[in-house]
């Protein structure tokens, strides 16, 4: 038994719940899940984990996750499906960015670092799954910042790039965003605390 | 797989390379302040990574400007892997 399940532009909890719907339906077989985005993507594949399904991931040519999980009874139990879904190219890290700078001192110097910083992160795998920029550091997600094709290098690959809201509009630049997504202190507070690793520079 | 083929120019000094960003901007060309890749050891760690078809356009900016470089590599980069040569 095979099905489909196109959880692209649905919002989140969804992609689970229909990946989850679907699972139920069968009583062995496979169910392939499509989504869009990162975070989905890591809630189906921990629903599968969760459950003990074997699943595999594979990333599209326009940056979709295909999840193919297998339900089935000669899968269950089996002691390699409790590893199978860790991907190697991200891991469960937020690195926090706090100012548009990297170290405290000399300015110049200080965004100098920090360019080469974010151009490290473009060629260093795992990557991160979340950045956070916060404070000044939403300068580098905004229109003028140097780092903004690196950072969508990044976001291409699937991390989840996100700037605080307040910060932009305190900074007059809410309108300057070039890439990624704006967002609250309860996404900050839920990346920070939610990620099994985080890295504050 | 992302295929980019770009020119590095590493320098003696920090100072230097942070000069050599400020001459080769003023003259409009696409260039990026980098750490120096890895392959590359004997330098200063910043590096300026710029497009190779500005070769002889850079060339000139460090000549006026006296700048105290090392090399001048051509990468190759093939999504993480990279292979540089000095040119």
């Amino acid at each position: 038994m095979k099905k489909e399940v196109d959880a692209r532009n649905v919002a989140c909890p969804k992609p689970v719940i229909m990946t989850k719907k679907a699972l139920d339906s069968i009583a062995e077989g496979t169910v392939t899940t499509i989504v869009d985005n990162e975070v989905a993507k890591e809630n189906v594949s921990k629903l599968a984990k969760g459950s003990n399904f074997r699943c595999k991931v594979e990333k599209t040519k326009d940056g979709n996750f295909l999840i193919n999980i297998t339900k089935g009874i000669n899968t269950e139990g089996e002691e390699e499906t409790t590893n199978v879904c860790t991907s190697d190219t991200f891991s469960d890290m937020t690195i926090a960015i706090t100012s548009d700078k990297m170290g405290k001192g000399k300015d110049e110097l200080g965004n100098i670092l920090m360019k080469g910083f974010i151009y490290t992160l473009t060629e260093s795998i795992p990557y991160p799954s979340t950045i956070l920029f916060y404070n000044t550091g939403v300068n580098l997600t905004v229109e003028g910042s140097e780092v903004l094709d690196d950072l969508k290098e990044l976001e291409d690959e699937g991390v989840e790039i996100i700037s605080c809201g307040t910060c932009l509009d305190y900074l007059d630049v809410k309108d300057k965003l070039k890439v990624g997504e704006v967002s609250n202190m309860y996404t900050i507070v839920e990346k920070l605390k939610g990620a099994s690793n985080t890295l504050t520079i | 797989m992302k295929k980019e083929i770009y020119g590095v120019i590493t320098f003696k000094s920090t100072n230097h390379a942070i000069k050599g960003e400020k001459a080769l901007k003023n003259i409009n060309i696409n260039i990026k302040t980098i750490p120096t890749p890895r392959e590359i050891t004997s330098s200063c760690g910043l590096s300026i990574k710029f497009d190779l078809d500005d070769l002889l356009k850079v060339k000139e900016v460090i000549k006026e400007n006296e700048l105290a470089i090392k090399g001048i590599y051509k990468t190759i980069r093939k999504g993480l892997n990279k292979k540089t040569i000095e040119i």
